[in-house]
């Protein structure tokens, strides 16, 4: 199986006015295709610095970072933007849905950004939004669904460029525990069906829905575990 | 992209209609104003001068100087007034060769009483041409003739609303009016009555009558001087050489090197001066319209910054989905745009109404030009484009992170 993943001793230091905060001091992984990974770790431990950087939504400061064996940090902003539109899906904690656009035009975006004909894109949308069980809700916009559902629509957005990974950071973090763990089955099934999935959270029962746990502490990985 | 852009941006217009035509506004008074007032300068323009042209072609006024007196006196008579003779109109006549026929103008004020009124009237002692230059036509009878003139016939010919004044609706020609001037009363006989004029830039034309030029300087008094003369060139294109001959004339005639003692205006003259006094109208005004837009402007720049704040989270969404720098620049300077343009149409239409009811209400000819319109609507994009700018490239910098987080 190719590597999708290569983190070579990633670094990333914010300055703070004087004060010099090391948020990562040297992370390393990898990340096969197919693999459903978890990122986890208490608040301060630079779990969500490397979900940027994973992103590419943020340069590390020091280190490698090769997304599907191309190296990111030698990216310019568009081959950057590029990179999210073509590779990454995202899912938020707040869903970060626009709340003015209709649910299927949400879904649309990625696409949009993509350059595609709206007739091809309309199509892949509603697609996506099936494959969540959604269609019903496709001209509704998301302040009249409920968050589970919201959040199922952020999942049709992410998948809808096809991308090489799914990166979900705290997806269930607005929900109540038993639309989670739906959520969570929903993952669950598009790993199965070969999406590579990366999830970031810092509940142990949320985690363990993943394959593999990688623990943060301090910007250093802690314990890199399988999950059986 | 520039499609895809367009389409973002009227979306997000339509989300927010209200803040929308609020920003709107300012862009479409100023574009109004300023169709408008073109509209409106133009249009009165156009009026003032074809009643300048009305008030005959090719027309010269010489006039003596006001009599001007010195530490409290006054002269009864200046100079060069008396010298304002029926010779000296001879001679300019014939030494002026751009200069067709001059025509003397005596004016005496008394009582004109008919049968049954009496009435303060001003009247002009002139000739035969009078009526021709000053485009001034007659509605029945006849104007007065050369043989008037010559035989010192006591005819007068009235103007439109001094006829009506004194005789009502009866026919006027034919009958006999009396003319009290100084204590004296002289009998006329009408005929003829003026058309209708209104008033000019000489005074209401209608008040007044018109009798040979003979008779009132022989008969009604001893004056061997006029009041004016009616100077009129052969044509238009001429008008200029003849004040100049007319002026090179009158400094030699009456040795006056400093042109004190006579005034001599032209149609030119009088053009020039109502041109040049609406062209600043209009510039004020179009200036006062052009600083509205710029008002307008800034106001759509506001709007886009508050906007662009307010959608910080936005921005941060679609950079993490895949939006370019670009993509982003373009959605809001297309929003700007989209915002100067609705504004600069609806602009344009509301300063044509507005143009066509004023034009209604001063009633003069309802004129819009395509260079008003143009240049209007060419200041809105223009605007909608610069003040744009600064929010759109605001919005397109923004780092990804940072705004994902922005609450």
């Amino acid at each position: 199986m190719s590597k999708v993943i290569k983190a070579i001793d990633l670094k990333k230091i914010y300055h703070l006015g004087k004060v010099k905060v090391e948020a990562l001091r040297g992370v390393s992984f990898e990340v096969e295709e197919g693999e459903f990974v978890s990122i986890m770790g208490p608040s301060g431990s630079g779990k969500s610095t490397l979900m940027h950087i994973i992103g590419c939504l943020d340069y590390p400061s020091g280190g490698k970072y090769f997304l599907t064996n191309q190296d990111v940090t030698k990216l310019d902003d568009n081959q950057l933007a590029l990179f999210r539109n073509r590779k990454i899906g995202f899912v938020f904690q707040q869903f970060n849905l626009l709340p003015r656009a209709t649910n299927l035009r949400n879904v649309e975006i990625p696409l949009i950004y993509a350059g595609m004909a709206t007739r091809d894109r309309l199509k892949i949308s509603l697609k996506a939004l099936q494959d969540v069980g959604l269609n019903h809700r496709a001209h509704h916009r998301p302040n009249e669904i409920s968050g589970g559902e919201r959040q199922r629509v952020a999942i049709a957005r992410a998948l809808v460029n096809n991308p090489s990974i799914i990166l979900a950071d705290e997806p269930t973090g607005n929900l109540d525990s038993k639309t989670g763990q739906e959520i969570m089955k929903i993952f669950q099934s598009l790993n199965q069906r070969g999406n590579t999935i990366i999830l970031v959270t810092h509940e142990p029962e949320i985690a363990r829905y993943a394959r593999r746990i990688i623990h943060l502490r301090d910007g250093l990985i802690n314990k890199d575990e399988v999950v059986v | 992209m520039i499609g895809q852009g367009l389409q973002i941006a009227l979306e997000s217009l339509w989300a927010n209609k209200m803040r929308s035509f609020l920003s709107m506004l300012g862009i479409v008074i100023g574009v109004g104003a300023v169709i408008a007032i073109v509209s409106v300068g133009t249009g009165s323009t156009q009026q003032v001068t074809s009643r300048i042209a009305d008030l005959g072609s090719n027309m010269i006024t010489i006039n003596p100087s006001m009599p001007r007196g010195q530490w409290g006196q006054i002269r009864d008579v200046s100079h060069s007034r008396q010298k304002f003779t029926l010779e000296l109109a001879e001679y300019l006549e014939l030494f002026c060769p751009s200069v067709r026929s001059v025509i003397p103008v005596k004016q005496i004020t008394g009582r004109l009483i008919s049968d049954e009124v009496n009435i303060n009237a001003t009247v002009i002692g002139t000739r035969v041409d009078y009526a021709e230059v000053n485009n001034y036509e007659i509605a029945q009878g006849v104007f007065i003739s050369a043989e008037d003139d010559r035989e010192r016939r006591p005819v007068i010919v009235l103007g439109y609303q001094l006829a009506v004044d004194l005789f009502n609706n009866d026919y006027p020609i034919g009958k006999v009016i009396k003319f009290n001037y100084n204590g004296r009363i002289f009998s006329f006989t009408v005929t003829g009555v003026m058309k209708e004029k209104g008033g000019s830039m000489a005074g209401n034309l209608d008040e007044r009558a018109y009798i040979p030029v003979s008779v009132a300087m022989d008969r009604l008094t001893t004056h061997k001087y006029v009041d004016s003369f009616i100077a009129q060139a052969y044509s238009s294109e001429r008008a200029i050489s003849a004040v100049k001959e007319i002026e090179y004339f009158l400094i030699k005639y009456l040795e006056d090197e400093n042109r004190e003692q006579f005034r001599i205006i032209s149609q030119d003259e009088i053009l020039d001066t109502v041109s040049s006094v609406t062209n600043t109208m209009s510039m004020m005004l179009g200036g006062i319209a052009a600083i509205s837009l710029l008002v307008g402007g800034i106001g759509i720049m506001n709007i886009m910054l508050v906007s662009v704040t307010e959608r910080t989270r936005e921005i941060g969404i679609r950079k993490a989905l895949g939006a370019k720098n670009k993509n982003i620049l373009i959605q809001f300077l297309m929003e700007s745009l989209s915002l100067s343009s609705l504004g600069g149409l609806v602009g344009i239409g509301f300063g044509w109404v507005a143009a066509y009811f004023l034009s209604q209400y001063g009633n003069w000819p309802f004129l819009i030009s395509s260079i008003s319109i143009i240049l209007a609507f060419g200041f809105a994009l223009f605007i909608g484009i610069f003040f744009g700018l600064y929010p759109a490239m605001k919005a397109a910098k923004m780092n990804p992170v940072d705004a994902l987080r922005y609450e």
